[in-house]
């Protein structure tokens, strides 16, 4: 294996910041599940702590995404970048604007008066969960974005191969930057600043972004088993389609209880049941595709692919769906069961699939055939199995708040700091285990193909 | 279907799907105006600095944000605004275990505050958050109640305190209030707060002598 492109390695940069963030954002989500228990533990209050959580999340999953993006595009065009200076300028301009975000955050965290408007914009944070970035950072992003867009489409216009893989990535890149918009513009209103930011954020998780996982997992499923092109295309636009026709009008259930109209707990209702199932036909495609051919090389690569699309499924549908209807949803709605829901649906649907891109594409870049595998899956394990208790124990948490706080009348503070404090314990316990796993990815990223490997494929230390 | 047949399925289809969403959000925004009460001033002001100190980092409102600390849609609906001033300002000389820290808010962003989340308590959320099922019943049946557990309740007094555990947790708790303090100063205590305890946050409870008294009586029975 190795790219054709040269230009293909700039994927590498931006796999590299995604990886080292995402180490960033599990280190301060151990930490902000401590402060679960222990509010004072740390220099920074939690509500600091959680916009790098999430931040970080959000930012090297985009990372990801472009990486992965620029590499496909060279890859399905069989050409080299438009402009891979243009490329490296908008790497390193967007590694230097979110630096500067970080340390804004760190700033108000120690400074809260530090955020004081300057001439009615707050210029460390905006103050709105997932998009915090202030104002000028917003500008900044918008700015990148359109350069890789414009960049990637410029490549698609030299050789004019317009295959629906890259139609679909690029697409779904395009829907991402516009729904970025309505998160841009200040509001009086809560109501209508609530309204218009879940555009941006069910818009991307359960639209733009679903649009880019399909695209990616026909094109792993291509690359990992060299399935045919044709039929892998058609189901993606299936897929694809289904994640529209449901995610779209499927917004309507964040609209049942933030001051909006009734008519939106049917029409939420309704379609936004209905959003597991392209999910489900992602891992159905996924299993169809595997059973055709088992002499796979690339072994964690394809192995990772299938994980999300099964973790995809059961986090983003399965544990969406429990609580989506609004008669169930008047009492889930703002507990720990949204919170579990969150954790296992980046972790399922967009985490595991960054790194299987990681996977699918790095080896070929780093110009090697074989790798050391063990790494992969002792990450895998670690950060599945502890993923998968950490969200069993805040469902649990939420079971209890739901019944104790909604249903008795209890109150908040005695619920979280009493009867769920074993499930915040556990919850730390498994986070540590999450951080072992990105530990050991890490590492196996830093390392893939740049040790010896002996004769047989297999690392000197297993022989 | 043929892959051209399903691309254009794609296409257009999103499409359909994005103008239905497009012409909803269009009627949702004529009414939102007519489910809340006006903007003023103040309450923009008290937006301002809900975003200034990143509030949402931490609580929820409306069911949104980050679930650390207690939604704030309805509170204002359960606690007194002297005591929530009070509080912003200073939360942990209010109430010593307070998890929340002190940002400096300022006396006019308290107040702001204040008036931003009255606004929100009163935005028309479709019955959310719903009243707690166990909580609403046990006043409706039941035993008989003296004089003094229908006015504790009348009064709202279990927003802020507890009493075998059913409660707010803002005030102290009152399971053994008829141990520690005795009728004078439980009765005094009603009628002005401040003079029995310094710096308190709790209100003067605005009810006549008689309604007072059977508070009283209430309370030594807690033992």
């Amino acid at each position: 294996m190795s790219i054709r492109y040269e230009s293909q390695k700039i994927a590498q940069n931006f796999y590299t910041f995604a990886v080292l963030l995402f180490l960033v954002q599990v280190l301060v989500g151990v930490i902000a599940a401590v402060q679960f228990i222990l509010p004072d533990f740390f220099i920074l209050n939690f509500n600091i702590i959680r916009s790098l959580h999430i931040n970080a999340l959000v930012v090297w999953l985009l990372s990801g995404f472009m990486g992965a993006t620029y590499y496909v595009v060279c890859s399905e065009s069989e050409s080299e970048l438009w402009s891979l200076p243009l490329a490296q300028l908008q790497f390193w301009a967007t590694v230097v604007t979110i630096a500067a975000v970080i340390v804004g955050y760190i700033w108000m965290g120690l400074f809260p008066q530090a955020n004081n408007p300057i001439m009615g914009i707050n210029p460390l944070s905006e103050g709105r969960e997932y998009i915090e970035a202030p104002r000028w950072a917003d500008v900044l992003i918008v700015i990148s974005v359109l350069l890789f867009i414009f960049n990637c489409f410029m490549t698609m216009l030299k050789t004019k191969k317009w295959t629906g893989i890259q139609g679909v990535l690029l697409g779904g890149m395009v829907f991402l930057a516009l729904m970025y918009l309505p998160g841009m513009y200040y509001t009086s209103s809560m109501v209508k600043d609530q309204f218009w930011w879940w555009w941006v954020v069910h818009l991307w998780v359960e639209g733009s972004w679903e649009i880019i996982a399909g695209a990616l997992l026909a094109f792993m499923l291509m690359k990992t088993i060299g399935a045919k092109r044709e039929v892998l295309e058609k189901w993606m636009y299936i897929e694809v389609a289904l994640v529209l026709f449901t995610g779209i009008l499927g917004t309507g259930h964040h609209y049942y209880w933030i001051g909006t109209p009734e008519y939106w707990m049917w029409i939420g209702g309704l379609f936004s049941s209905l959003e597991p199932i392209p999910l489900l036909l992602m891992v159905w495609d996924a299993f169809r595709t595997t059973r055709e051919n088992r002499n796979v090389a690339n072994k964690p690569a394809l192995f990772y692919t299938v994980a999300h699309a099964i973790f995809n499924f059961v986090g983003a549908g399965l544990w969406g769906v429990i609580h989506t209807l609004p008669q169930i949803n008047k009492w889930t709605h703002g507990t720990q069961i949204t919170t579990a829901h969150g954790h296992l649906a980046f972790y399922g649907a967009y985490v595991l699939l960054v790194i299987s891109m990681i996977y699918v594409t790095l080896p070929a870049i780093r110009g090697v055939k074989e790798y050391n595998f063990s790494r992969a899956y002792q990450s895998f394990w670690w950060m599945t199995i502890s993923m998968v208790f950490i969200v069993l124990t805040i469902t649990g948490a939420g079971m209890v708040q739901v019944y104790m706080e909604r249903l008795m009348g209890l109150d908040y503070v005695t619920v979280k700091a009493n009867y769920n404090l074993w499930f915040w314990i556990l919850r730390a316990i498994f986070g540590a285990g999450f951080l072992v796993g990105v530990g050991i990815f890490v590492v196996d990223y830093f390392k893939l193909g740049r040790e010896p490997m002996s004769a047989t494929g297999l690392p000197p230390a297993v022989l | 279907m043929s892959n051209k047949a399903a691309k254009n399925l794609f296409i257009y289809g999103s499409l359909f799907f994005f103008v239905i969403f497009l012409a909803l959000t269009y009627d949702t925004m004529g009414k939102l105006d007519k489910r809340a009460p006006e903007i003023t001033e103040q309450v923009n002001a008290g937006k301002m600095a809900w975003h200034k100190y990143d509030c949402i980092g931490c609580h929820t409102i409306f069911g949104n944000g980050s679930y650390f600390a207690p939604d704030l849609t309805k509170t204002t609906d359960k606690k007194p605004k002297q005591y929530l001033v009070k509080f912003l300002m200073d939360p942990k000389g209010v109430k010593a275990t307070a998890a929340m820290p002190t940002f400096g808010i300022t006396a006019k962003e308290a107040d702001d505050l204040v008036a931003f989340l009255e606004w929100c308590s009163k935005v028309n959320t479709n019955d959310w958050p719903p009243k707690p099922i166990l909580a609403t019943a046990a006043g409706v049946g039941g035993q008989e109640l003296t004089a003094g557990q229908r006015l504790y309740r009348s009064l709202g007094c279990s927003n802020c305190h507890l009493i075998n555990g059913i409660g707010g947790t803002t005030g102290p708790d009152l399971t053994h209030v008829g141990g520690k303090r005795n009728q004078e100063w439980l009765f005094g205590h009603f009628k002005d707060p401040g003079k029995f305890v310094p710096n308190s946050a709790m209100p003067k409870v605005e009810a006549p002598d008689a309604d007072l008294q059977q508070l009283t009586e209430y309370m030594l029975t807690l033992k």
